[in-house]
C-alpha cells in the first residue's frame, strides 16, 4: 500500500507547480502596475527602478517564478503596505479560522448529505425520497450567500436568537461557540448537502440491484445487516465528491466569511480585492489552492484503504 | 456526406423492412416530443423566458429609472403603494432594478458558459481527435484547472483584471473550459474509433471536414447536456463575483450586486433585501431543471 501512496504523491508535485504557476503567471502578467500602490505619489523615476530592483521586478519572468515559489516554500509572501503587517502572519492567523469553520461545515455537509441519501436509497419511491430529491435539486441552485442572509433575516433579525456574525473561543462555553458557528456552517454546507445526498442516494439505489444483496438477504441476513453491506459497497463515490465538495467550501468561503465577518482567509482576500492588494490575493489563493490539492490526495489515499480495487488500478 | 445519426441506424431498417409510407422519426424529433413531455422542463422554460422578457422590456413596465432614487421614499417595504416591491436603501424602486439587473445577470450567467463550450468544444475534440502529443499538452493543461476551487479560480482571475461585466465573463468563461474539453475529450475519443470514421478516412476526406461534420455531429449532444447543466450553477457563480464587487460596477443594477449592497438594511427592511437572492435562486433552479429534462430528452446517459 504504501509505495502506491508515494506514488500518487509524486503525481500531485506536478500539479502543486501547476498551480503554483498559474496563480503567478495570473497575477503577475495581467495588465496593471504593481508598483502603482507601492510608490508615495510623488515617487521619481528613480524611486521607481530601486523599487524595482528591490522586489527582483528586473528580471526575467522564468527567475522571477523560480524566486518566488522558493518564497513560497520558505513561507515567505512579503509585506501588505495596505494592512500594515506581513502577509504570512496575516495568513497563519486566518487559516486557522478558516480551517475550524470548513473542517465543521465538510463535517456537517457530509454527515446530513449521507443520512438523507441513504434514507432515499433506501426507501425509494417513498415520500422520504421524493422529499431528499427535490431538497437536492434546491441545494444545488441556491446561492449560499443568500441562505446566509435569509438565516440572518430570520435568526439575527427577527427572532434575535443568533449573534450575526463574528468568532467565538472555545473557552467562552460550547453554547456561544456553536451560536457564531451555526448559520455560516448551515449556508456553507448546503451544497454540500446536496451534492453528498444526491450521490449517496444513487450509488445505494445501484448498490441495491447487485446480485451479492440477493444472496445476503436469501441468506437470512436482517434488512439493516444487509443495509452495512449495501454501505460499505456504496461508499466509493460519495467519497470521490467529498474532495470536491472542499473545493465549494474553500471557494464559497470567501462569501460566508465576508458576510459573517469570520476573519478567516475568504475574508482577508475580500479585503485584499477591495483595496487592489494582489499580494495578499496571490498568497492566500495559492495556500487556498495547494490545501485543496492536499486534501484530494489524502482523499484518495482513503479510497484506496476502502475500496481495494483501486489499489491494482492508478 | 451524411451526417451520422445514433440511434437512426435499426429505425432506418426498420423502415425499409416494411413498407411505410411515413419516414421513420429522427434523432433530433424524438428528443424534441420527450422535451414536449416533459412538464418540468416545459414549465422552467417558460419561467426563463418570461425572465428574459420582462427584463428586455423593462423600460416599457416600469415608470422608474433604475439608477436615480428619491430619497425621501427610501427603505420602503415590499407592497408599498407604487413600488410593490419597496425601495432600497437609496430610495430606487426594487422592482425597477430586479427587471433591469435580470439583463446583466443573464449574460454574465450564460455568456461564459457560450464562450467555454465553443473553445472547450475545439480543445476537446481536437485532443480527442489527434491524440499524441497534442492531446498530452491539452489535456495536462486542463488538469492543472481542476486542481482549483472553481470560484476561487474565478474571483483571482477577476480580481486581477478589475471589475467589470467583460473581465467578469472572461474569468468564468476560464473555469469553465476545462470540464467541457474533458466531457469532448472522452466523447471524441468513443467516437473516433466508430467505422464511418474509418471509412470517411479511406475515402480522403480531409481531417477538418471529417471533424466539423462527423466527429462534430456525434458528441454535439452529451456536450450540450453537460453545457446546460453548467448554466445554473453559472448564474450562481457569476452572482458571487457581482456581489464581491468584481462584475458590473454600480449603479447599474445586477442582483448579486444588488443583495451585498442591501445586506446592511436587513434590521430595518429584511425582506426587500431577501428578493434579489430569490430571483437568481430562481433563475439557477429553472436552468438546473431545463437542464434535466434536456438530458433525458437528448437521452445522454451520464
Amino acid at each position: 500500500m504504501m509505495p502506491l501512496v508515494l506514488r500518487r504523491l509524486g503525481m500531485a508535485l506536478p500539479t502543486l507547480l501547476g498551480v503554483t504557476l498559474v496563480i503567478w503567471l495570473l497575477l503577475s502578467l495581467l495588465p496593471g502596475d504593481p508598483l502603482a500602490f507601492l510608490l508615495p505619489a510623488d515617487a521619481t523615476a528613480v524611486d521607481r527602478a530601486k523599487l524595482a530592483t528591490e522586489l527582483g521586478l528586473d528580471r526575467p519572468l522564468p527567475v522571477r517564478y523560480v524566486y518566488w515559489l522558493f518564497d513560497v516554500i520558505r513561507g515567505e509572501f512579503g509585506f501588505s503596505p495596505f494592512r500594515h503587517r506581513d502577509i504570512s502572519e496575516l495568513i497563519q492567523n486566518a487559516w486557522k479560522n478558516t480551517a475550524l469553520l470548513a473542517s465543521f461545515s465538510a463535517v456537517f455537509g457530509l454527515v446530513t448529505g449521507i443520512t438523507l441519501g441513504t434514507l432515499a436509497g433506501v426507501y425509494r419511491g417513498s415520500a422520504v425520497d421524493r422529499f431528499v430529491t427535490g431538497f437536492a435539486i434546491v441545494g444545488l441552485s441556491v446561492p449560499s450567500f443568500w441562505v446566509a442572509i435569509l438565516l440572518l433575516i430570520v435568526f439575527s433579525a427577527q427572532l434575535r436568537l443568533l449573534p450575526a456574525g463574528g468568532l467565538s473561543n472555545w473557552a467562552e462555553g460550547p453554547g456561544h461557540f456553536f451560536s457564531h458557528l451555526a448559520m455560516p456552517v448551515l449556508s456553507g454546507s448546503m451544497v454540500s448537502i446536496a451534492i453528498t445526498a444526491r450521490v449517496t442516494r444513487a450509488s445505494i439505489a445501484e448498490t441495491f440491484r447487485a446480485e451479492f444483496v440477493d444472496t445476503l438477504r436469501a441468506k437470512g441476513l436482517r434488512e439493516y445487516q444487509v443495509l452495512m453491506h449495501v454501505a460499505k459497497n456504496a461508499v466509493s463515490p460519495v467519497l470521490t465528491t467529498a474532495g470536491l465538495q472542499m473545493g465549494f467550501l474553500l471557494g464559497g468561503s470567501v462569501l460566508i466569511e465576508t458576510i459573517f465577518s469570520w476573519p478567516g482567509l475568504g475574508q482577508l482576500v475580500f479585503n485584499a480585492i477591495a483595496a487592489r492588494d494582489l499580494r495578499v490575493v496571490q498568497a492566500t489563493t495559492v495556500l487556498i489552492a495547494v490545501t485543496f490539492v492536499l486534501l484530494n490526495l489524502f482523499v484518495d489515499v482513503l479510497q484506496m484503504t476502502f475500496d481495494p480495487r483501486q489499489k491494482r488500478g492508478v | 456526406m451524411a451526417i451520422a445519426e445514433p440511434l437512426a441506424g435499426n429505425a432506418a431498417a426498420a423502415w425499409l423492412a416494411s413498407d411505410s409510407p411515413t419516414r421513420p422519426e429522427s434523432y433530433m424529433q424524438a428528443a424534441r416530443r420527450r422535451f414536449m413531455h416533459s412538464r418540468v422542463g416545459l414549465v422552467a422554460l417558460a419561467v426563463l423566458l418570461l425572465l428574459v422578457v420582462v427584463s428586455v422590456a423593462a423600460p416599457l413596465l416600469t415608470p422608474y429609472d433604475p439608477s436615480i432614487g428619491q430619497p425621501a421614499a427610501r427603505l420602503r417595504p415590499i407592497g408599498s403603494p407604487g413600488h410593490i416591491f419597496g425601495t432600497d436603501e437609496q430610495g430606487r424602486d426594487m422592482l425597477t432594478r430586479i427587471l433591469y439587473g435580470g439583463r446583466m445577470s443573464l449574460i454574465a450567467g450564460l455568456a461564459p458558459v457560450l464562450v467555454a463550450t465553443v473553445i472547450g468544444t475545439i480543445l476537446g475534440s481536437l485532443s480527442g481527435f489527434v491524440g499524441k502529443w497534442v492531446a498530452m499538452l491539452i489535456m495536462r493543461t486542463m488538469d492543472m484547472f481542476y486542481a482549483f476551487p472553481a470560484v476561487l479560480l474565478a474571483i483571482a482571475i477577476s480580481a486581477s483584471l478589475g471589475p467589470g461585466l467583460i473581465n467578469q465573463i472572461i474569468a468564468l468563461s476560464i473555469i469553465y473550459i476545462a470540464p467541457i474539453a474533458r466531457v469532448a475529450e472522452a466523447a471524441t475519443r468513443r467516437i473516433v474509433v466508430a467505422e464511418f470514421i474509418e471509412a470517411a478516412k479511406l475515402t480522403g476526406a480531409p481531417t477538418w471536414k471529417i471533424l466539423f461534420t462527423q466527429v462534430l455531429a456525434n458528441i454535439f449532444s452529451p456536450i450540450f447536456v453537460y453545457s446546460s447543466g453548467l448554466v445554473g450553477l453559472a448564474i450562481v457563480t457569476a452572482a458571487s463575483l457581482s456581489f464581491l464587487g468584481l462584475g458590473v460596477r454600480p449603479p447599474t443594477p445586477e442582483w448579486g450586486f444588488m443583495l451585498n449592497a442591501l445586506r446592511g438594511t436587513i434590521y430595518v427592511n429584511p425582506w426587500v433585501a431577501a428578493l434579489p437572492g430569490f430571483f437568481i435562486f430562481a433563475t439557477s433552479i429553472s436552468f438546473n431543471m431545463l437542464a434535466d429534462s434536456i438530458r433525458d430528452s437528448l437521452d445522454v446517459k451520464e
